[in-house]
């Protein structure tokens, strides 16, 4: 036994209860499964993403009522699927947390959350403008951050570091103010 | 010439003095006696000239000289932290430094009841037109800090969120440098405004423009 496995501490018993759940309920379709001190964490496809995420939430034993967070990633040197989205559920049930991830080729959309948590509307919202991860059914995909008027992802990885949009205001404040 | 009063003049003493011919209806010349009696030739400077006035001379600059006096004391910042520097502001709002001494505690979440507004913090696109807003907002006479390098130039933030120092958009009166800067640098920034108070002298009324408007009308270059 190495010493990073002595070391892992155990899940805790709501959640050991739950990982059972899920792997009986999707087995294989659950791609890749990690446990690092004591957080748990899944892989799956695009296609399973509403469905895990709906099992999370509707199966009792599970029952992660919040979305604490649903966020996007750009990993250009992962050229097959360069962006992610990775959601951390809470469940105040049972008091433990789940983290669920999926990889995404680009310009390839993912359907949306917002039917099980009506707060993912802002965080997809967010993933849109940042990564240009498109949410299908989102039903108001807008800017959150950046001015109507602009262009780009800005937290991938390609986009540039230091501003280019001309001037120092940047943004066209004509009907603004 | 009698001695300076504060007291104003009557309709009937004004009556008199236009049909002398007294009234000046321009500044007094420095050389002019009444000047150099009240020790006034400095304020008419800044005043834009000293009005003699029948019974006395130079009401309008002894009556800004006391409403200076008046509001240096009690100059009222717009609560308006946009970011970390607003950390140091609430420090030097704290009991260590307490600026309440100078009447500066009494941060006003309104901009109609402010005297002015402390930039603490960078200030992203998108919150540009809320800050011209808020300025516009503001009552004259009013006066501006640019807290912090962000507020200033931006700082390292020369991305695609940052606006390029805020008096890009806004008149600013005195840039406070640092990163945060400490509150005994705010506090001298507030010093220099309550100096600038006592003068009536302020950004808006020097350079008589607000830059967000003239990049709007197409007159600035720098934006």
């Amino acid at each position: 036994m190495s010493v990073a496995a002595k070391m892992e501490p155990p899940l805790p018993a709501s959640l050991a209860a739950a990982r059972v759940q899920l792997e009986q309920r999707f087995g294989t379709r659950l791609l890749e499964t990690t446990q690092f001190r004591g957080e748990l964490t899944y892989t799956v496809a695009p296609v399973d993403w509403v469905d895990v995420l709906r099992f999370c939430k509707e199966t009792p034993a599970l029952a992660f009522d919040q979305l604490d967070s649903l966020a996007g990633d750009h990993l250009p040197e992962r050229a097959e699927a360069p962006l992610q989205m990775v959601a951390h559920l809470l469940s105040h049930t049972h008091g433990h947390r789940l983290r669920v991830k999926t990889k995404l080729a680009e310009g390839q959309a993912l359907p949306t959350v917002t039917g099980l948590w009506p707060s993912a509307g802002f965080d997809e919202r967010e993933a849109w403008e940042m990564f240009g991860i498109v949410f299908e059914g989102h039903p108001d995909l807008r800017r959150l951050l950046t001015t109507d008027d602009f262009v780009g992802h800005p937290l991938r990885k390609d986009f540039p570091l230091q501003g280019t949009v001309g001037g120092r205001i940047r943004t066209d404040l004509r009907g603004k103010i | 010439m009698s001695e300076p009063s504060l007291r104003s003049a009557t309709d009937a003493e004004v009556r008199a003095a236009l049909a002398r011919g007294d009234l000046g209806p321009g500044p007094l010349e420095p050389g002019d006696p009444a000047v150099q009696e009240t020790g006034l030739d400095q304020d008419a400077e800044v005043m834009g000239g000293a009005v003699r006035l029948p019974g006395g001379v130079a009401m309008p600059v002894q009556l800004e000289r006391i409403l200076g006096f008046g509001r240096s004391f009690s100059f009222w910042p717009l609560l308006f932290g946009l970011a970390c520097c607003a950390i140091e502001m609430m420090a030097l709002g704290g009991s260590r430094f307490d600026m309440s001494r100078f009447g500066m505690e009494a941060m006003r979440a309104s901009p109609r009841q402010a005297d002015g507004m402390i930039v603490a913090g960078w200030c992203s696109i998108k919150m540009a037109p809320r800050v011209v807003r808020l300025y516009e907002q503001i009552p004259d006479p009013k006066w501006v800090v640019a807290m912090g390098s962000c507020a200033i130039s931006g700082n390292i933030w020369d991305t695609y969120h940052v606006v390029q120092g805020i008096d890009s958009l806004i008149p600013v009166d005195v840039y406070v440098p640092g990163c945060p800067p400490r509150p005994e640098a705010l506090w001298q920034g507030l010093e220099m405004i309550r100096d600038r108070i006592k003068g009536s002298r302020h950004a808006y009324d020097g350079l008589r423009r607000i830059p967000a408007r003239e990049a709007i009308a197409g007159e600035g270059t720098e934006s």
